[in-house]
């Protein structure tokens, strides 16, 4: 049949610059996060298996016989447990007044929560020695002795770290609310309460779940607050830290983080499907809710939101506090001594870490807008598998990431070990580290951009490049602002990923105070700790002012 | 044909989306692809745009065949309904941005974009931003955008049906101007039958992805070929010829071949003449004013059907009237609509 053979030759098309350039921008990310995500995770699981004569589950059977690993999955599960349950409390409260009542000094509030975000998650835990340690300024001035190293110490110091996610989630949540829904259920004769039971409540309801699990995976996958902290309390944390680089136990290692990424995985995947079902109940056209001063709830709320705050600021304000003192607590006069660091390599690990956090936020954001740009123009059947694999690394402790990574790039066997040691390398773990959430941070700049735009460029001439440069990139530059400072901030301050890479040549800020801290110079670690804040705080400052020129100069070209 | 389109055929899975599709268009042409919404027409449109690919068949331009030019390579000009036009460059360089593609001389491009703003009338927003603009001036610059690479042929997608009754009115003259004093030959894709009859020289109408009839938009008014055309071309009474026999006594009523179960009669409602008269055959049930002209429903021997009269006839409700129409004002049409589309195209 002559039909036949036309419809093969119409489907069949010559090779096209704009095709090879789609694949190419598809493919090199897509490289990417085979040769630094999967093949690393592929190892990880291969080493677990690895036994003196070949592969067997002897490591396995060996690690679930022992004592100590029960006794850390207990711990790691009663402290996500636990935090979780603190943090997802709190954080309601907090995200409740901010977007539900009414009171003077929002700002404040959202500005105090995001600041545990900003420094390396070990400074709550010194934070909270300098205040409920044994010479903190609360047990000497209350003359009693508190054990804060443990379980308690641990729990405050998580659920601080914990709680920006958890507001920022059941926040966004909270905004979602129609005012209009209200209006009707007031007319109605619905009470206030009976408005939050029925209405406030159940439309929060996933974004308190979606909370709850990432409070879980963050506190569980959390290094830097049990290693300082901790005490004798040991979790899944740090025992892989312990078996890698105390014992030297790779293979055992390898066990216990394959046993850590069990619970986060099912954790993962939990939140996804309810931020899905989340986001299927929005509407569009929406009227925001404008709460009015009630007198009694909105007193109590935002006395509970300065509380908690006030608690939030102590912790990393007395860390600041605490770097400037001379000798604490028995010389409590300021002096800048504790910044002539001269241990653990001074101050060349903060330089080294804003030349690698640089790197890891450049060629990540890089990456992320080609994998977006290519995979727009990719059948959906083609570009669904490859949605999926970039949400993946979200779902993997940086531990065992990093553990992934030694295994991986400390073995002569292939041409990747010339990585290791390495700033790049080091940069590489950072960007995969986080890369589900630049990439989803970008993918949704890309789903606001109408296809019709695209296509009217392509029809006027323009091929990929011209249209990746001339309108997709303006169109998503503030996405592209924000994954680049994203990146470069998580980078900062990130330790269990880049724990085990670090050399006694090679190290980042993070390592370095855990180091100083390790050698009973608290104060210096204090110090260091302060730099890196003061560096995150200029980022996250720079990231705002960005922004807000951007959507100043787009506010002017959409009024006359 | 300067361009034709021979056989395209596009399914989406177990969809098809278009069934071997075969439509032309001369030059200087202006076509409109009428149809509801999913009977392929915008599919069909985005093929001739390159923007999707043929499952089968062919498309060519003056007897080439395009199916191996991407989209940018086609040289044609497109108008979608979303505007679209580029929301971080000015009207001034959404205009000029297929000639700088082109590698065109700056001050080329500053001539011929001043021109164009001439043309669709908005010279004094060269410098403003998309956002600025209203929905028709947007929609006119994108049509500026559009005709500013001289395309080989300009392709509109629904241009006109995001935008208030008013301002559609306007701009589809204007966009009748333009492409008449331009002479570009143009697709425009529309599911308006009163856009389709005011702008088109030839209408392609469309439904489950096939073509129904192509013609004039007299043609296709005055002689739908099938039920479904008559009825998406305007109002019509469509009636059995026993109840054309019974509302029109005096009509030798004449059908096709005897086929008489698979035919209807099509006549619109302007054709048929109502005069008062105590004897008639007709009673008035209802009658609305619609300025220029009265709609009446009234109850023949052959069922209600509807009329149109200009003027000021005196009819009130519930009068007695007397029906005429002239023999050749009926239509005979297929009565595709009663069963499964596939056996009508069978």
């Amino acid at each position: 049949m002559s039909f036949a053979k036309t419809a093969v030759t119409a489907a069949r098309r010559r090779p096209d610059a704009d095709r090879l350039l789609t694949w190419l921008c598809v493919g090199l990310p897509l490289l990417g996060l085979v040769l630094f995500f999967l093949y690393p995770m592929v190892i990880v699981f291969l080493r677990s298996l690895t036994v003196e004569d070949g592969y067997g589950l002897a490591n396995y059977s060996q690690v679930l016989a022992s004592a100590g690993f029960w006794r850390a999955t207990w711990h790691s599960l009663l402290m996500g447990g636990t935090t979780t349950a603190l943090s997802v409390f709190l954080g309601f409260i907090i995200a409740h007044g901010l977007h539900r009542c009414a009171f003077p000094g929002k700002w404040l509030v959202r500005g105090v929560i995001v600041l545990p975000l900003l420094a390396p998650s070990l400074v709550q835990a010194l934070g909270l020695i300098f205040l409920l340690g044994r010479n903190g300024v609360v047990s000497r001035a209350l003359g009693i002795e508190i054990e804060i190293y443990g379980f308690w110490g641990l729990l405050i110091a998580n659920t601080l770290y914990a709680l920006p996610q958890a507001v920022m989630i059941i926040g966004a949540a909270l905004v979602l609310l129609d005012a209009r829904t209200y209006e009707a259920a007031e007319v109605m004769g619905a009470s206030p309460s009976r408005q939050f039971r029925d209405l406030t409540l159940p439309a929060a309801r996933f974004g308190i779940l979606n909370a709850a699990f990432v409070c879980f995976t963050i506190t569980i996958t959390d290094f830097g607050n049990a290693a300082v902290i901790g005490g004798d309390y040991s979790v899944l944390a740090t025992e892989i830290y312990s078996q890698v680089v105390g014992q030297r136990n790779f293979n055992m290692g390898a066990v216990v983080g394959i046993m850590l990424l069990l619970p986060t995985v099912v954790s993962y995947a939990i939140e996804r499907q309810a931020m899905k079902r989340q986001q299927t109940g929005q509407a569009t056209g929406q009227v925001r809710y404008r709460p009015s001063f009630a007198p009694l709830r909105d007193t109590v709320m935002a006395a509970l939101a300065l509380l908690i705050c006030a608690g939030i600021v102590a912790v990393i304000g007395i860390v600041v506090y605490a770097s400037f003192v001379t000798l604490w607590p028995y010389n409590m006069a300021l002096s800048p001594k504790h910044y002539d660091i001269t241990l653990a390599g001074g101050y060349s690990s903060l330089w080294m870490t804003i030349v690698i956090s640089v790197m890891a936020a450049t060629g990540g954001t890089l990456a992320v807008f080609l994998l977006g740009l290519g995979l727009r123009r990719l059948p959906r059947r083609a570009a669904q598998p490859i949605q999926v694999l970039a949400a993946m690394p979200a779902a993997v402790p940086g531990m065992v990431l990093g553990l992934a990574y030694i295994l991986t790039f400390n073995s002569t066997a292939t041409p990747l070990y010339l990585l290791y040691g390495t700033a790049a390398l080091i940069a590489i773990i950072n960007f995969y580290h986080y890369h589900t959430q630049g990439f989803l941070t970008l993918m949704t700049g890309f789903r606001q951009l109408p296809p019709a735009l695209e296509e009217a460029a392509g029809s006027l001439g323009a091929g990929l490049g011209r249209t990746a440069v001339d309108i997709v990139a303006p169109f998503i530059a503030p996405m592209l602002v924000s994954v680049f400072f994203f990146l470069f901030m998580r980078s900062m301050v990130t330790l269990s990923a880049v724990v085990f890479l670090t050399t006694p040549d090679l190290s980042v800020a993070a390592v370095t105070i855990m180091r100083l801290d390790d050698a009973g110079l608290t104060s210096q670690a204090a110090a260091f700790s302060t730099c890196v804040m003061a560096v995150v705080c200029l980022a996250l400052l720079s990231m705002k002012a960005t922004l807000a020129l951007m959507s100043r100069r787009k506010r002017s070209k959409d009024t006359a | 044909m300067y361009l034709t389109v021979r056989d395209a055929t596009k399914t989406y899975g177990s969809f098809t989306a278009l069934d071997r599709v075969s439509i032309g268009i001369d030059q200087g042409e202006f076509v409109c692809l009428l149809g509801p919404s999913g009977c392929g027409k915008t599919t069909l449109l985005r093929l001739i745009a390159g923007l999707s690919d043929l499952d089968g068949g062919q498309i060519l331009l003056e007897g080439a065949a395009l199916s191996d030019l991407p989209a940018r390579k086609r040289g044609f000009g497109i108008v979608f309904q979303s505007y679209s036009l580029f929301p971080n460059m000015t009207v001034a360089e959404n205009i000029g941005y297929g000639l700088k593609i082109r590698g065109t001389h700056r001050s080329e491009v500053a001539r011929r974009v001043s021109e164009l703003l001439e043309l669709v009338k908005l010279p004094q927003l060269a410098d403003n931003f998309p956002g600025q603009l209203s929905g028709g001036q947007q929609q006119r610059i994108a049509l500026a955008r559009a005709i500013a690479v001289d395309p080989r042929v300009l392709l509109l997608d629904e241009p006109l049906s995001a935008l208030d009754a008013k301002v559609r009115s306007e701009l589809r003259d204007e966009i009748r101007h333009v492409q008449r004093s331009l002479g570009i030959p143009t697709l425009m894709v529309t599911h308006d039958q009163e856009e389709a009859l005011a702008l088109a020289d030839k209408i392609i109408c469309m439904n489950h992805g096939v073509v129904v009839q192509a013609g004039t938009p007299e043609h296709l008014y005055h002689r739908p070929r099938t039920r479904f055309v008559a009825e998406f071309m305007g109002i019509s009474n469509l009636l059995t010829a026993d109840a054309v026999r019974r509302a029109f006594p005096d009509l030798p009523a004449r059908q096709p071949g005897g086929t008489e179960g698979n035919h209807v009669a099509c006549i619109r409602p302007e054709q048929i003449g109502v005069t008062p008269a105590p004897d008639g055959n007709a009673t008035v049930r209802n009658i609305s004013f619609l300025g220029n002209l009265r709609r009446l429903e009234v109850d023949s021997a052959g069922g209600p059907l509807v009329v149109e009269t200009h003027g000021s006839d005196a009819c009130r409700e519930g009068d007695r009237v007397m029906l005429r129409l002239a023999p050749d004002a009926c239509t005979w049409v297929a009565d595709d609509l009663a069963r499964d589309p596939a056996e009508v195209r069978a």
